[in-house]
C-alpha cells in the first residue's frame, strides 16, 4: 500500500495545473496551491478526487483550511489513525 | 510595484510562480485604481483586510470604507464588482475544458442540476456548467465564505438554469436575506455577480 504522501502526489501530478514546474520536478510539500495559481475550479474537483481516493467525506469547510499538501497529508494520517 | 502595500507585496512574494503574481498584481493594481477613484483617496491611505474566510474588505486611513467589492479572474479575463454597501461577489470563468468534469458536476452541483445538466445536448454541457458555477461561486464569495461552502447544497434559482439572466435567491439557513444573481456570461467566458442589501 503506497504511503499518504505517494497517494497525494500522484494525485497532484495527474490533476493539478501547477503552472511553472518542470516536468519530474518534486512537489512541495509546504506549496500554498492558491499561491501556486490553482484555479478554485481545480480546488473543488480536487477536493472530490481526494475524498473518493481515500473513502471519506471531507467537509468543504474543513478542505479549504487545508493549504498545503503536506496540511492535507497530515489531516489524512489522523483521520486514518 | 509601490502601489501595492507592504501586505500585498509579501502576497505577491509567495506566489512562486511567474504566471500567478503578475496576474495578483495586475488585479490589485486596477481594484485598488477603481477603488481609489470611486472613494477619492489616495492610493497610501488605502489598505486591505480579510474575513475569517479570506474575504477582502477595504480601508481608507484605518476605517472602514463605505463600499463593498470583491475580484475574479481566469486566464486573461478578470472581474470587479462594486457596491455602495451590503455584500457582493463575482466570478468569472473560461469556458475551457476541465479534464475532471465528472468531479466538478459531481462537487458542486444539486439533484435537479446535474439531471438538467446531463439531459442537455453533450456540446451545451459545459456552457451550461460552467454558467452554473460561477453563479454558484458568486453566492458563496458574495455571503463570505468562498470555498468553504459546499455549493453542492443549494440550487440556482430554476428560472435562472433555464435561461433568465436575472433573478433573487436565499440560503435557507438565512431566508430573511435576499441576494440579486445576475448571469453575465458571454460566449467567450462565464462570469455572475451577487448582491445583497443586508450586512449580515
Amino acid at each position: 500500500m503506497s504511503s499518504t504522501e505517494e497517494r497525494i502526489r500522484a494525485l497532484v501530478d495527474a490533476n493539478l495545473q501547477i503552472g511553472g514546474r518542470s516536468e519530474g520536478q518534486p512537489m512541495r510539500l509546504d506549496l500554498n496551491i492558491i499561491d501556486a495559481g490553482v484555479s478554485s475550479a481545480d480546488v473543488v474537483a480536487f477536493w472530490r478526487l481526494v475524498c473518493e481516493e481515500f473513502g471519506l467525506d471531507i467537509p468543504a469547510e474543513e478542505f479549504a483550511e487545508l493549504l498545503t499538501p503536506g496540511d492535507l497529508i497530515a489531516y489524512l494520517d489522523s483521520r486514518s489513525g | 510595484m509601490s502601489w501595492l502595500d507592504r501586505d500585498e507585496q509579501q502576497r505577491r512574494d509567495r506566489f512562486i510562480y511567474g504566471g500567478a503574481r503578475q496576474r495578483f498584481t495586475l488585479c490589485r493594481a486596477a481594484l485598488r485604481s477603481v477603488l481609489c477613484r470611486e472613494l477619492d483617496c489616495r492610493n497610501e491611505h488605502l489598505a486591505f483586510k480579510v474575513s475569517e474566510h479570506n474575504k477582502p474588505s477595504a480601508t481608507v486611513r484605518g476605517l472602514p470604507a463605505p463600499i463593498s467589492f470583491n475580484v475574479s479572474h481566469s486566464g486573461r479575463h478578470g472581474l470587479i464588482a462594486l457596491a455602495p454597501g451590503g455584500r457582493v461577489g463575482v466570478d468569472v470563468e473560461e469556458r475551457v475544458p476541465h479534464p475532471n468534469l465528472d468531479e466538478l458536476i459531481a462537487a458542486v452541483l444539486g439533484p435537479n442540476e446535474r439531471n438538467e445538466l446531463a439531459a442537455a445536448p453533450r456540446p451545451h454541457r459545459l456552457h451550461l456548467f460552467f454558467s452554473l458555477w460561477t453563479m454558484k461561486e458568486a453566492l458563496s464569495k458574495a455571503h463570505g465564505m468562498g470555498l468553504s461552502m459546499d455549493v453542492a447544497r443549494f440550487e440556482i434559482p430554476q428560472a435562472m438554469r433555464e435561461g433568465s439572466p436575472s433573478g433573487c435567491f436565499r440560503f435557507a439557513d438565512t431566508p430573511e436575506v435576499a441576494w440579486r444573481l445576475h448571469n453575465i456570461s458571454t460566449e467567450e467566458f462565464a462570469a455572475a455577480v451577487a448582491h445583497s442589501p443586508d450586512r449580515q
